[in-house]
């Protein structure tokens, strides 16, 4: 055993473990953030679950036979089934609209007939996409489920689904929903993992670039200095964005590769072409990410460097920024899943009201051509913005920048003491 | 022609403590002024209100006439300020560190270079201005910042502890360098020191600060002839009832 080794641990252990901020960051933040993070997923599950029993599934029935009426009774068992009845063709679109139904079953004239003779019968399904998440699979999961059953106890594959999917009022033929949602979600991925990479690295730049100042004792040199007191802060903001986007920028190669190994062992004839389908955003979505991003950058990289004006060294400024990191987290990985319109009222706004959730929410949107969410997203976020740039540009402007000092236990805030270095 | 400093019963209040309670002095141009005391007494605190990192509690203190609560910024142009443990940013060489200082002073890229220069000879670091500050020792470290304050050639200088962390022969040289540039280029000095034989080989007028007010001031021979002693020290510890 090394000589002193013990000892030096219990000393580590005891330091590391009495520092509140450690203890609080590492440990307390992880055992609340994640268990509530699957709380949210599992609570949305649950109900969009429950919407799924209570969403309508039109089915428009062209068969005058019994064995469509025995399989639309079946499906009724799980779901909540209305039954057209139809002689002549019909536009499917328009009658789903027209019954706020998110799914349709159309069943061919001939089903009856190759059903009793166990031939192969096309059966058209039509599901809405919305592109709110994987929770819009969950009512073609259970039809996949239910047709699949029903297969089962007739005959294999005698009902062949033909699946389309409704993607802003037009059918597009041949695509399966859930395909195409998982399809999403995984290009989706790369908006929150940006976030994530992005945010943190940034914070953390600029809540150590203000930090190292104070710790080496360059600040109060910098602030007799014949400029504005305001170009200090925004030259620590600027040089924050540089760094983080150059960052960002190389971590989104790399991710690029990473992902691109994966999707190019996939068969050519499975991929669907999102762009074809009108599922990439438009070059205006584009530039109101883009906006989206920058404004939500720039808050929180104002909001580090007021956390970093309460701290004395860098060690101190990163452990607070640690403190900002769920509200980066959370809704970064439960947006990737969760649509907000299947969320209860009050945590809808919860969400809405974290900055950091609504380049995550514009990028959905876009995709969508909803534009009007995205900018309602990035005036709300250039508000509150402005609120944090002024506080931390009032905090550069007086005194508080070298005096102000926050103590962590009881996160109490007060001016430091002549005896701590003011003399 | 105004003051350099005027400071009329100034206090400074940090949450339960006084830092300064009632200071009050006067600094004429081209004069080298230094305040004494021991820690705490309250040097830092007023030398961070005259150079306007810290506002007054109560009381006023000028620069060359100017409010440091109402006109900071026009007080900026002017000064210097050399705080006691200042650094230097650790990743830019001395030389890109002077660079950077000299650029608030003029855009002009002659005079940018003949600051560098001059900072140069202060310093006496040679080649190693162009090494990075994390290289330097603290004594380096130090003359590179006192350098950097007088190679602007400011009207007023404030000085929180010039000769800290120097050797004797740095401090000697850092003393002789501050009395020149007072001599051919018109600075006023403003200074803090613990170490009395350095104030009083080096300053015009000092004054003694004990507990946020000035307990004696004067010229340093006229404070050891008026309580009898020896050396400033001396005095320091009779003014304060130690001695």
């Amino acid at each position: 055993m090394l000589k002193g080794f013990i000892n030096m641990l219990v000393k580590e252990l005891k330091e590391l473990m009495r520092d509140p901020k450690i203890f609080l960051g590492m440990i307390v933040i992880p055992l609340i953030m994640f268990p509530l993070l699957g709380g949210i997923i599992g609570f949305s599950m649950q109900t969009a679950q429950e919407s799924a029993q209570r969403a309508v599934v039109l089915v428009v029935n062209h068969d005058s036979g019994p064995n469509s009426t025995q399989f639309i009774s079946y499906l009724n068992s799980s779901l909540n089934v209305i039954r057209i009845d139809v002689t002549t063709p019909v536009n499917v679109s328009v009658l789903m609209n027209q019954y706020n139904a998110t799914d349709a079953v159309e069943i061919p004239s001939d089903f009856s007939e190759n059903v009793t003779s166990k031939q192969p019968v096309a059966v058209n399904f039509y599901s809405v996409f919305t592109g709110s998440g994987i929770l819009e699979t969950v009512t073609p999961s259970t039809i996949d489920a239910l047709v699949e059953q029903y297969n089962r106890y007739l005959a294999p594959d005698v009902v062949v689904p033909e699946k389309s999917v409704i993607i802003k009022g037009t059918i597009v033929e041949g695509v399966d929903p859930r395909l195409l949602s998982n399809l999403m979600i995984s290009q989706a991925i790369a908006m929150p993992i940006t976030m994530i990479i992005l945010l943190s690295y940034s914070m953390q730049i600029a809540a150590t670039s203000v930090a190292m100042e104070k710790e080496e004792k360059t600040l109060e040199t910098l602030l007799t200095l014949p400029m504005d007191r305001f170009s200090i802060l925004m030259g620590k903001l600027s040089g924050s964005i540089v760094v983080a986007g150059v960052g960002a920028v190389a971590y989104m190669i790399g991710f690029n590769f990473y992902m691109g190994s994966f999707t190019g062992a996939i068969p050519a004839g499975t991929s669907v072409d999102l762009a074809s389908l009108g599922l990439v955003p438009s070059l205006f979505g584009y530039l109101l990410v883009g906006i989206s991003l920058f404004v939500t950058l720039l808050s929180a990289l104002a909001l580090a460097v007021i956390v970093s004006a309460f701290v004395e060294d860098v060690r101190n400024a990163q452990s607070l920024i640690g403190y900002i990191y769920p509200f980066v987290f959370i809704p970064s990985l439960a947006l990737i899943y969760l649509d907000l319109n299947s969320l209860p009222f009050w945590l809808r706004l919860v969400f809405y009201a974290i900055p950091f959730s609504h380049p995550i929410i514009a990028s959905k949107a876009v995709v969508m051509g909803d534009y009007l969410t995205a900018i309602i997203g990035i005036v709300y976020v250039a508000a509150f913005t402005l609120v944090v740039m002024y506080v931390a540009s009032r905090l550069f402007a007086t005194e508080k920048i070298l005096t102000a000092k926050l103590k962590v236990r009881g996160l109490r805030r007060r001016e430091k003491p002549p005896a701590e270095g003011l003399e | 022609m105004s003051l350099a400093i005027e400071c009329v019963n100034v206090t400074k209040v940090f949450g339960k403590t006084q830092a300064l309670n009632g200071l009050s002095f006067k600094v004429e141009p081209g004069e080298i002024y230094g305040l004494i005391g021991p820690n705490g007494a309250g040097k830092t605190t007023a030398l961070r209100i005259a150079s306007t990192l810290l506002l007054p509690t109560s009381g006023i203190l000028k620069v060359s006439g100017l409010d440091v609560i109402k006109e900071a910024a026009k007080i900026r142009s002017f000064i210097v300020y050399l705080p006691e443990e200042a650094g230097a940013y650790r990743n830019l060489s001395g030389r890109e560190y002077l660079e950077f200082m000299a650029r608030f002073s003029t855009k002009d890229k002659g005079k940018v270079h003949g600051m560098i220069e001059e900072a140069a000879g202060i310093s006496g670091l040679g080649e190693r201005l162009d090494d990075r500050a994390k290289t330097y020792s603290k004594g380096m470290k130090r003359r590179l910042l006192v350098a950097r304050a007088l190679m602007t050639k400011p009207k007023l200088a404030i000085l929180d502890e010039p000769t800290s962390g120097l050797d004797v022969l740095h401090s000697f040289h850092v003393r002789e360098v501050i009395k020149r540039y007072v001599r051919e280029h018109d600075v006023t000095v403003l200074l803090s020191s613990h170490n009395m034989l350095e104030v009083e080989h080096l300053c015009d007028r000092v004054a003694l600060v004990n507990k946020g007010k000035i307990v004696a001031e004067g010229k340093p021979q006229e404070l050891k002839q008026k309580f009898g002693s020896a050396d400033l020290e001396e005095v320091f510890a009779k003014v304060v009832g130690f001695a």
